[in-house]
């Protein structure tokens, strides 16, 4: 049975990488006895994904995996996973997924950041200029050495959404993004500023919408009317 | 910052440091008391980095022990990564502990692992970090007691300044009982305390021996300096391992560490005789663990940790009673959770390929065989026991059940080596590669030949002979160099310097205490990292105190002159060592002695009841 998870990674956990979380999860999915399905092949590795890589340093209340589990799941086993996770990570909600489903990884196509600040005063000029600006050149080290790409079309909302807070709607995925410490420099803030990942939300046809809202039939991803959802222009 | 050290660290160190999992300290089953509720608390320290220490077994059953108890406390520290370390020094925030954060000068007991010679100088920079005194005698009422245990305890001379005590041996029976001990003196004056600890079997007080030179500077021995004392420390052992506690809830570290499994101690000690192995002697008589209460344990630290692979961990696997039945029974039920098997340490005579597909159901990882060295005439110096044949067996049986590649280890520079010994691993090399193409043909066989230079340590046969010159290191290994250009075999090796400086560490004595104080003060540390070694700052420290690194590397004792670890009674007597050195140097091979006692000398430590392998000996 596969599942898609929405959970949370807190302090003390926003130093892992990547890598070390998902080997989080599969000690974990181990110590709760709930087999997971493994790949075909000579080295075959345990069917377990993400929607998207968070920034190490950065925590966040909407991560999302994606888990092909060997037997049936409920409420009860979740609560047994729940149970072995280290302080820091909690289960926000789940939902069961057809197996022909997209990877969220492939679906996946923003990112809700907000960012703690110290004065939104002093942001307000330099925010709306990055938001009049046609391009905003930034220089990626990929490598075969320094690249430069317009993040402009990567940003889709900026806004200060309190005295002490930002929120950015930023393109996440394969077609292209823009990384929260990359906006922040044009912003003229430290890159260590607060920052913390709100929501994650899948592209489906010009629309942005939660995994756990979306509607899934089969193969078919479709946006779910009757909740909340972006719509890009 | 005095009250709040783990908020400071967290703030102002933690987001700025490379790899800062290594500081969490809040990983899975770490444990995490108050303070406050207990009666005694002890830092558990590992002289090198985090993935390094977290690796190491003994670490885990000394951590276990104590936290079992509710009335103690242990928590872990590593030597800090030279970035943090530049930024504690800077910030002046003294080195803390992994769990709760509280600084090393706090606690009352604060042990040291000696796991290898090359981390000397790393506990002196901890201890610096930590703010407690550099040598015991300056350490007052408030500090810390400092013990250090483990195989290099049983040479301990060099560090003999920087240490209250030592634990000499098997720590399960010894550490509580010195923890308790303490615990009923909390009040007592240090040297009251040191004085009672002395009559624990197995502690050495260093400060209560004296070291006797002549007149022109000569070691003559060191002697207890009160008639209470023994002469002889005598090593602490314990009898029935099946019985001692052993760890199931090992914690789980959220990056990747350097032996990132679980490791299932399956016995103690070896019945081999390799002539350089020190582990084979401290660690007698072989001691096992019965298949079910590995099999029980096995479980039980699957389901604490959720690893997903399992090292089977002794001297030599292939020797323990129960082999087969361990692992086609543990094997069958681990692959069922997709926990994989693995023999690290497999003798070539022991290898099958039946065993090697047993054990790698769930993942083949890489083989290694150790022949040690080139020819038959040279095994049978070391007293190995393996033939040509037997690793031509094993790699045709492991290319049969699918390998492709092997790591076969040798040492350079044994005592009576030639160049025809050195060749004589090209030749093998070569055979190995011949034996792929003959048993499956299937692409290319990959053989890794790794080879390090030979270090004599204590209480082995080979104690008393010195390790070659530098240029002669060099010449030989541009000669094996040369000899292991083949197809299909790739030759590893090491710079030969750490090799000296732990030849250097491994057998002197307290005339090494001024050098050790002086390398760290020139900043020596992590000298196994090849980029944290600097080779010059300890020939530096050396010459400053009058001794030249290399010629006490090469330094050959006499059959008559005394040792510095003479007064460490390990249960295996000089005369049984000098026998087996007499025999290498004849070519003699020596017996497992499994098939009959040796008279080592062992049988005699042991009590009555209770010898292990040794319950056969014959005692005459």
């Amino acid at each position: 049975m596969r599942i898609w998870i929405k959970f949370a990674k807190d302090q003390p956990l926003q130093f892992l990488s990547h890598l070390d979380l998902l080997r989080l999860w599969q000690r974990a999915l181990r110590r709760a006895c709930l087999p997971v399905q493994y790949s075909q092949g000579f080295n075959p590795h345990p069917k377990i994904s993400f929607a998207a890589a968070l920034p190490v340093g950065v925590t966040s209340e909407a991560e999302y995996t994606d888990i092909h589990f060997a037997q049936k799941i409920t409420d009860v086993e979740i609560d047994k996973l729940q149970s072995v996770l280290p302080q820091g990570l909690q289960i926000k909600g789940w939902r069961p997924v057809p197996a022909a489903a997209k990877t969220l990884m492939a679906m996946v196509g923003a990112q809700r950041w907000q960012v703690t600040i110290e004065s939104a005063a002093a942001v307000q000029t330099s925010l709306e200029q990055l938001l009049q600006a046609a391009e905003l050149p930034v220089q990626r080290q990929r490598k075969k050495g320094v690249k430069t790409i317009n993040l402009r079309p990567y940003i889709y909302r900026l806004e200060i959404a309190a005295a002490d807070s930002l929120e950015m709607l930023l393109a996440a995925g394969n077609a292209g993004s823009a990384k929260p410490r990359e906006v922040l420099e044009l912003l003229g803030l430290q890159a260590h500023s607060n920052v913390r990942c709100i929501e994650t939300l899948l592209q489906i046809n010009g629309f942005l919408q939660s995994p756990l809202a979306v509607l899934l039939n089969e193969k078919e991803v479709s946006v779910n009317a009757e909740k909340d959802y972006y719509q890009l222009r | 910052m005095k009250n709040n050290y783990r908020q400071y660290f967290w703030q102002h160190i933690l987001p700025h440091v490379e790899k800062p999992t290594r500081y969490l300290g809040n990983e899975v089953n770490a444990v995490v008391k108050d303070h406050q509720e207990v009666a005694l608390r002890v830092a558990l320290a590992f002289p090198d980095l985090y993935e390094i220490g977290m690796s190491h077994l003994g670490l885990k059953i000394l951590y276990h022990i104590i936290n079992q108890e509710e009335k103690w406390l242990a928590e872990r520290v590593f030597m800090p990564a030279p970035d943090a370390e530049r930024m504690m020094r800077e910030l002046s925030f003294p080195l803390c502990s992994l769990e709760t954060v509280t600084p090393l000068a706090a606690f009352d007991l604060v042990g040291f692992t000696l796991q290898y010679e090359l981390s000397y100088a790393t506990i002196l920079q901890m201890l610096t970090l930590a703010n407690i005194p550099l040598t015991a005698a300056d350490r007052g009422e408030d500090d810390p007691l400092v013990v250090g245990g483990g195989p290099a305890a049983f040479n301990p001379e060099p560090l003999a300044a920087f240490f209250d005590f030592f634990v000499i041996g098997d720590a399960e029976e010894a550490l509580p009982q010195i923890l308790e001990l303490l615990t009923e003196n909390k009040t007592a004056a240090r040297g009251e305390k040191l004085r009672l600890l002395a009559e624990i079997a197995g502690v050495y007080v260093p400060s209560f021996y004296r070291e006797q030179r002549s007149k022109s500077g000569e070691y003559l021995g060191t002697v207890a300096a009160a008639a209470d004392l023994p002469a002889k420390v005598k090593r602490a052992v314990v009898t029935d391992l099946d019985q001692a506690p052993y760890p199931t809830d090992f914690i789980v570290p959220y990056g990747e560490i350097v032996h990132d499994r679980l490791v299932l101690e399956l016995f103690r000690g070896c019945t081999r005789g390799c002539r350089f192995c020190q582990a084979g002697i401290i660690y007698r008589p072989v001691r096992e663990r019965q298949v079910d209460t590995l099999k029980k344990l096995a479980r039980q630290m699957v389901r604490s940790t959720g690893y997903e692979e399992m090292a089977l961990s002794s001297l030599s696997s292939g020797d323990y009673s129960g082999i087969e039945q361990l692992v086609c029974e543990l094997g069958a039920e681990l692959a069922q959770e997709g926990v994989s098997l693995s023999l690290p340490s497999l003798r070539l005579d022991s290898f099958s390929g039946d065993l090697a597909e047993q054990v790698q159901r769930v993942r083949k990882s890489g083989l290694t065989f150790a022949p040690e060295a080139g020819t038959q005439r040279l095994r049978d110096v070391i007293n190995k026991n393996i033939t040509e044949e037997d690793l031509l067996q094993a790699v045709r049986e492991a290319f049969a059940a699918g390998w492709n590649s092997v790591k076969l280890y040798f040492m350079l520079g044994l005592p009576t080596e030639t160049d025809e010994d050195l060749l004589g691993i090209a030749d093998l090399a070569r055979k190995v590669v011949k034996a792929y193409q003959q048993s499956s043909g299937r692409g290319k066989a990959r053989v890794t030949v790794s080879v390090s230079v030979f270090v004599p340590k204590a209480h082995t046969p080979f104690q008393w002979v010195g390790q070659i010159s530098q240029a002669e290191m060099l010449r030989r290994q541009a000669l094996l160099k040369q000899a292991l250009r083949l197809p299909g075999v790739q030759f590893q090796y090491h710079g030969v310097q750490t090799s000296m400086l732990e030849a250097a560490l491994a057998r002197g004595g307290r005339e090494l205490v001024p050098v050790l104080a002086r390398a760290a003060a020139l900043g020596c540390k992590l000298d196994g990292w090849d980029e944290h070694f600097a080779y010059e700052l300890w020939e530096q420290a050396f010459k400053e105190n009058g001794l030249d690194l290399e010629s006490c590397a090469q330094r050959a004792y006499a059959a008559e002159d005394p040792l510095p670890w003479d007064h460490f009674d390990t249960g295996v007597s000089k005369g049984y060592l000098l026998r087996e050195y007499q025999r290498a140097l004849a070519g003699q091979v020596t017996k497992d002695c499994r098939e009959g006692c040796l008279g080592c000398g062992m049988a005699v430590l042991l009590d009555e009841e209770d010898k292990g392998v040794c319950a056969s000996a014959d005692m005459d």
